[in-house]
């Protein structure tokens, strides 16, 4: 029977939900633009060249080519087949093999498990052993195997630019050590990045102890320390006055335990450390199965629109000078109705007082608190001051939180001084030698230090360094450092658990690593990194054989039991009461005086990762820039400047160019209104505009470091931001693939999923008249291809062992990005450049959709992962040409790249906009070229001294890249995902290569029996396994009991785009927030329903004559 | 007209017609057969450095295959073994014989043998040994009789199309698993009843064991 097609519904009044400001004001060009499957001239060659030249040079590039294809395309190739001389133990060629590592970072270190193809490290997951653990990582970390295999990093020793061999700077390191013996280390200063290695720690006490004239500095651009100083003086014990190490204590955060969460300017979501495992105690406490389910609730006080506000249930828009009010406020308040730590309410009212404009807000957060004594949790931010992280503290220990929600782990920690006080040091002349651990304080120091030429004023500089970065390039002698997959150390978790750094691989370069480095300067008896990770590992008292502890140790990425017993302490109110004298009463921020944030940002860090590809291509969570940082300002600030934001000219969005002015420093950077930001408030993320980058990096974005004041580093008061002419384009992702106002995410308060269980099945929109045959079903407008019988009679869905399906619940997505980055790696996905995101030619097979609702001032943010949906009655399948995309009889939707011919129709024909296609040879382009011009003739250039017509001609599969980048660069690829070239359409595949390897797995486990049905549980995709929220559940949807089936069997999922019948593979389980009726935000439906509301729709109910049935038995049964 | 053209032009657009599609024909036909792996590809015999003879190891002295490729029920490659895996028996065999030189001196210097591949399917195919092996395939189903080769040579095109033949009809190469590895075993030596017994219990085996054999793309291509 032949369908008709069915008409979109055009939306009745406005958009329901919006993702840009250009879409919410509904412009003409606006409308025109989403309108086109690809906007203008996104298929379109817009380079200097013009098609005519184009067309010349090819036709001149394919005549050589051509003659040259007469040798080289017709003659077989000879390949070498080279075993081992002498076979390894435990080795077989073609099986990937696992160890566990950790990743360290700042004060903690991240466990984890490293995939090894055939020697090389290709992939890390969390390791999911780990108690307490579930497995996945966050976006640093996922991305961190791509800085290894960096063309960029720091190759060889140098000494003022000039390289040398290795030996000499060994030489030159055991001079150093001479020296210092002699002198007992008098004028030898450390800088050093923060470390929770213990190893670290001894030798770092150990060379104190021989040199007791040396000293010992950290330094961190953006710290977490304050978490740790914040609980030892709130909880703690007093720094003692014995040099070397000084107690501190480490606050877990048990969010899985707590019902109630208060955050104040805490990113704990987002940015702040080790938020994976925030994330995942954040979405054990969201994950509901009924209506009567215990859920938590969220508050947020924040300044920044952030992921955590975007995900709290009430979010309170504040500038950041007020934070400290608000928490003195809710102290005060929380102190009275629990009538706990009541000697500290009178000191906290001389810092409440400007809070009284939010006091209903405060006083309801703090009734609700004190409700669910012993599980609520106040977390403060590492953006504000000690005070309020003492005052978060004293709500804390007023509800009962130490011990349940708030872990307190004592720990050790070296004592060390700080940069100014160096600083200080060096501007007194009494460093002789300055040695330089990893930091980057050329680049990153507060502007006021001046750190360059404040440098200069030691003698010697010596640095360790994984980049040869500016405080490379300012250092008398430089040593590469190795990468963490390359290197021996140890480390310590958040919770003070010991693990192991164990290298997958020798390194790569002449790296150095850091325990050795350090061993050999301070003339230690045992250089070995490996000999000292030992030796201190011994001095763990461990029952049993010590080479089998070490064994295990090192099998299971964790020594058990290792974290320090946490103690129950009570709340010292002497040191709140001290350090609320060290807050400033807030000057109220106008548009001529700005408060500014500076912020770790969501891709780059600190700026240490921002040579990375796949980071820096990454669009912000929030914003959805790629490729560089942007001004963020309130509309209300924009308006106030007078800056008119969005400008389309040519395809590209320009922006305002803006100069931010600080005390009398300046930086000037694209100016970008973020909903949701607080007024009178800037926001600078910090990472960007490098001075010595590599490939990738330089030339990114501007230097928020040029104006940080070292006396406050994370906000600052009295700012300026004036307007320039010149109009700036940028790159973002957020306007791409706009969805036009369907009900694509579904989300309902609490209260309405009570009444209504089924609403996200009946939250559908006005269904157009003749989607359904005569049984009332919605008829698919293309034939499902797993009901055609085969020559058997049986069709592919009965003849199949697996249906494979997935479920994300939208519910505990909090959309870090971890799945973008994870899905990168893992299927070989390219970076294509600023320019080319510009033209929507990014390359993610999986995508974070953004929606807003509600008031551009305040809105509601709603996330979506998106990729394809693995549609059963695919469209895109349809109408190929050439059979590239066709169905498995498990129900995947295949690409055969072998076959594509780059047609683009089946990316024009599907609705979720999920396909992606190589416009450009990307995995060939050298890396300069990101930057564009995109098309280069082979005719008139040379690589590397050798004209490319030859290089092309030696090897078609280097192209025109640089050895050095090629030869790096090709080692990080999943040697069982093709890698596609131009003219190839791709997209998300559910990780077949997984699938096959586990049904493979299975079918010689099962050898010459029956049972090949895969394991619930054994395949887990690329994005799921880096999920640290668990959001994604992959599956056997044939199996009723597998998890993926029951999560389909709840009433809570939906399909997106459901009346096209398409049948995906990927459903959703709808979003719940849970708002306190008492708050004065308080809206009976969040603001996404309201408008889908508004627009005349009601909740239909679903069942036999609409909407799809939930679990696949029910969907087979529909589709016959 | 006829002055320029003479009459016998009036049977030539006949004549090219017959002729292009001749030639067409001929150039088809060329390209079907010349063009393919059946052509390209089988008998390809490459010299390799050290002449290993299969006939001997395999056929005269009956090593099992699994002795020196021991990853191919484990692995989606079959391992070229390393040269220790040869001094095994030639530190007591021939443990002078000239012949050997360049595998003792790989095996005490660890320099690989450079061994010339002969088989190969393209980059963008994942053919995975072990499921096959384990799961009733023989060895000589894709390579052939190795064990009379001297010198190894491309028995089989390993086309595409030579994959879909029996991922179509599983149940006529499919044997009993201990029996992979023996390359001249047959259900019987005679033809006819070979067949029957071969098309009977292959059946089975494809029913008892869940052979999908698969024919997706996904099976090969990822």
């Amino acid at each position: 029977m032949k369908t008709i097609p069915p008409p979109c519904p055009e939306p009745e009044s406005g958009p329901q939900y919006w993702r840009s400001l250009e879409q919410l004001s509904d412009s003409p060009q606006f409308r025109q633009w989403v309108e086109r499957e690809f906007p203008h001239g996104a298929g379109e060659m817009s380079d200097p060249h013009s098609r005519r030249h184009f067309m010349r040079i090819m036709a001149a590039s394919f005549l050589l080519a051509g003659a040259g294809g007469m040798g080289s395309g017709c003659r077989r190739p000879e390949e070498k087949i080279l075993p081992f001389g002498k076979a390894p133990e435990n080795y077989i060629h073609g099986v990937p093999q696992y160890f566990a590592t950790s990743r360290p970072s700042r004060g903690t270190a991240f466990p984890l498990v490293a995939r090894s193809n055939d020697g090389r490290p290709t992939k890390v997951e969390g390791n999911a052993q780990f108690p307490g653990q579930a497995g996945g990582t966050d976006v640093y970390t996922q991305a961190s195997i791509l800085d290894l295999y960096d063309p960029d990093r720091s190759l060889k020793v140098t000494q003022a630019g000039n390289t040398r061999k290795r030996e000499a700077g060994i030489d030159f390191l055991a001079e150093l050590a001479r020296k210092g013996q002699s002198s007992l280390g008098a004028g030898i200063a450390f800088l050093s990045d923060r470390s929770s290695s213990p190893s670290r720690h001894r030798l770092q006490s150990e060379i104190l102890a021989k040199w007791p004239a040396a000293r010992w500095f950290e330094h961190e651009a953006v710290d977490f320390e304050v978490h740790r100083e914040a609980a030892r003086a709130a909880f703690g014990p007093d720094p003692s006055g014995a040099t070397g190490m000084r107690p501190v204590v480490s606050p877990v955060y048990r969010l899985e335990k707590a019902s109630r969460i208060v955050t104040l300017d805490a990113d704990i979501l987002g940015s702040e450390e080790e938020s994976a495992r925030l994330i995942q105690g954040y979405a054990h406490g969201r994950r509901l199965e009924k209506p009567t389910d215990p859920l938590s609730r969220l508050y947020a006080v924040e300044s920044l629109m952030t992921l955590t506000g975007g995900n709290a249930d009430h979010r309170l828009r504040v500038v950041p000078s007020l934070v400290p009010a608000i928490a003195a406020r809710l102290a005060q308040e929380v102190l009275r109705v629990t009538g706990a730590l009541g000697e500290a309410v009178s000191p906290l009212s001389g810092v409440a007082g400007p809070a009284s404009a939010h006091e209903k807000w405060i006083v309801e957060c703090a009734k609700d608190l004190a409700a669910h004594k012993g599980s609520s949790l106040v977390v403060a931010g590492y953006r504000q001051p000690l005070a309020v992280h003492l005052m978060a503290h004293a709500i804390n220990a007023a509800l009962g939180a130490v011990g349940t929600t708030l872990e307190l782990r004592p720990l050790m920690a070296p004592a060390s001084g700080s940069l100014p006080e160096l600083a200080a040091l060096l501007n007194r002349g009494q460093v002789d030698t300055l040695v330089i651990l990893n930091d980057n304080p050329v680049y990153s120091a507060p502007a006021d230090l001046d750190w360059a030429s404040t440098q200069r004023k030691a003698k010697t500089v010596v640095r360790l360094g994984f980049y040869q970065d500016e405080t490379g390039l300012a250092a008398d002698w430089h040593f590469p450092a190795t990468h963490y997959l390359e290197s021996w150390s140890d480390g310590r978790t958040a919770d003070g658990t010991l693990v192991p750094v164990q290298p997958l691989i020798a390194p790569l370069f002449d790296g150095v690593m850091e325990l050795e480095f350090l061993a050999r300067l301070a003339g230690l008896p045992v250089t070995s990194a490996y000999e000292i990770v030992r030796t201190t590992f011994k001095a763990q008292s461990l029952a049993g054989d010590p080479e089998q502890a070490w064994k295990k140790f090192l099998h299971d990425g964790y020594l058990e039991g290792s974290a320090p017993k946490p103690v129950a302490a009570s709340f010292k109110v002497s040191a709140l009461v001290s350090s609320l004298a060290s807050l400033t009463p807030p000057a109220p921020a106008s548009a001529e005086k700005l408060e500014v944030v500076f912020f770790r940002d969501s891709r780059v860090d600190d700026g240490r990762q921002n040579n990375n590809g796949w980071l820096q291509e990454l669009p912000d969570p929030v914003t959805k820039m790629v490729w560089e940082n942007v001004v963020l300002l309130s509309q209300k600030t924009a308006d106030d400047l007078k800056l008119q934001i969005v400008d389309r000219e040519d395809n590209n969005l320009r922006v305002p160019w803006v100069r931010v002015i600080l005390a009398g420093r300046n930086v000037e950077g694209p100016a970008w209104i973020q909903p949701g930001m607080a007024d009178h408030t800037v926001g600078l993320a910090l990472g960007y505009g490098r001075g010595k980058a590599g490939r990738v990096g330089q030339n990114t974005g501007y230097n928020a470091y040029k104006i940080r004041p070292a006396g406050s580093l994370h906000r600052a008061a009295g700012a300026q931001v004036q307007f320039l002419e010149n109009l700036h384009p940028l790159s973002t992702t957020q306007n791409h693939w706009a969805m036009e106002g369907r009900p694509i995410v579904r989300e309902a308060n609490l209260e309405q999923f009570k009444e209504r269980p089924d609403f996200a099945k009946g939250m559908n929109m006005h269904e157009p008249p003749g989607l359904r045959g005569k049984d009332g079903q919605l008829e698919p407008l293309y034939q499902n291809p797993l009901d055609i019988p085969g020559p058997d009679g049986k069709s592919p869905r009965d003849r199949a062992t697996h249906a494979w399906g997935m479920s994300i619940d939208l519910n505990t997505c909090v959309g870090c990005s971890a799945c973008m980055i994870a899905c990168q790696g893992e299927n070989n996905i390219p970076i294509v450049g600023k320019n080319q995101v510009s033209r929507n030619r990014e390359m993610h097979w999986i995508r974070l959709d953004r929606y807003y609702a509600g008031e551009v001032a305040d809105p509601q943010m709603i996330l979506q992962p998106m990729l394809c949906q693995h549609c059963e009655s695919a469209p895109c399948e349809n109408v190929c040409p050439v059979n590239a995309t066709v169905h498995d009889e498990e129900g995947l939707n295949v690409m055969a790249y072998n076959r594509c011919v780059g047609t683009r129709y089946c990316s024009n024909n599907c609705p979720y906009k999920v396909r992606r296609f190589n416009y450009v040879d990307y995995n060939r382009r050298p890396l300069h070229l990101l930057a564009g011009p995109f098309y280069t003739t082979p005719l008139l250039h040379s690589t590397d001294g050798e004209w490319d017509l030859i290089r092309w001609w030696k090897n078609p599969d280097r192209g025109i890249r640089p050895d050095d980048e090629w030869e790096l660069l090709k080692l990080v690829k999943n040697p069982d995902v093709t890698v596609r070239m131009r003219g190839v359409m791709e997209k998300c595949t559910f990780c077949v290569q997984r699938i096959e390897q586990a049904k493979i797995a299975q079918k010689v486990k099962a050898g010459p029996q029956g049972n090949i049905e895969v394991p619930d549980g054994t395949i887990k995709t690329a994005c799921e396994q880096a999920c640290p929220s668990g959001a994604i559940v992959f599956g056997n949807m044939k199996d009723p009991n597998s998890r993926v089936s029951k999560l389909k069997a709840q009433q809570r999922d939906y399909t997106v785009l459901e009346f096209l019948a398409t049948k995906p593979r990927i459903t959703y389980l709808a979003k719940i927030r849970n708002p306190n009726p008492a708050m004065p935000d308080y809206a009976k439906s969040p603001g996404s329903f309201k408008e889908w509301e508004g627009m005349g729709n009601k909740l239909g109910h679903h069942g036999a004559a609409h909407g799809t049935p939930g679990g696949y038995a029910a969907d087979k049964k529909g589709a016959h | 007209m006829s002055d320029i053209f003479p009459k016998w032009t009036n049977r030539l657009p006949g004549q090219i017609l017959v002729g292009a599609l001749l030639v067409g024909s001929a150039v088809i036909g060329g390209v079907w057969y010349y063009a393919t792996p059946k052509y390209t590809r089988v008998g390809y015999q490459p010299i390799q450095p050290v002449s290993f003879s299969h006939a001997t190891h395999a056929g005269q002295l009956g090593i099992d295959c699994r002795y020196c490729h021991s990853a191919v029920e484990k692995s989606w490659y079959s391992n070229i073994p390393s040269s220790s895996t040869c001094m095994n028996c030639h530190n007591q065999v021939l443990k002078d014989d000239p012949r050997l030189a360049l595998v003792r001196e790989s095996a005490s210097t660890g320099k690989p043998i450079p061994w010339v591949q002969v088989h190969k399917v393209p980059d963008y195919v994942y053919f995975n040994h072990s499921v096959h092996v384990t799961r009733g395939i023989s060895c000589v189903e894709c390579h052939g009789s190795i064990d009379k080769m001297d010198e190894v040579s491309h028995a089989k095109p390993l086309s595409m199309a030579f994959c879909l033949d029996c991922h179509r009809d599983p149940a006529a190469k499919i044997r009993p698993p201990d029996k992979i590895t023996d390359l001249n075993w047959k259900w019987s030596e005679d033809p006819v009843k070979n067949a029957e017994l071969q098309k009977q219990h292959g059946a089975q085996f494809v029913h008892d064991w869940k052979v999908e054999s698969l024919q997706s793309c996904s099976a090969c291509h990822r």
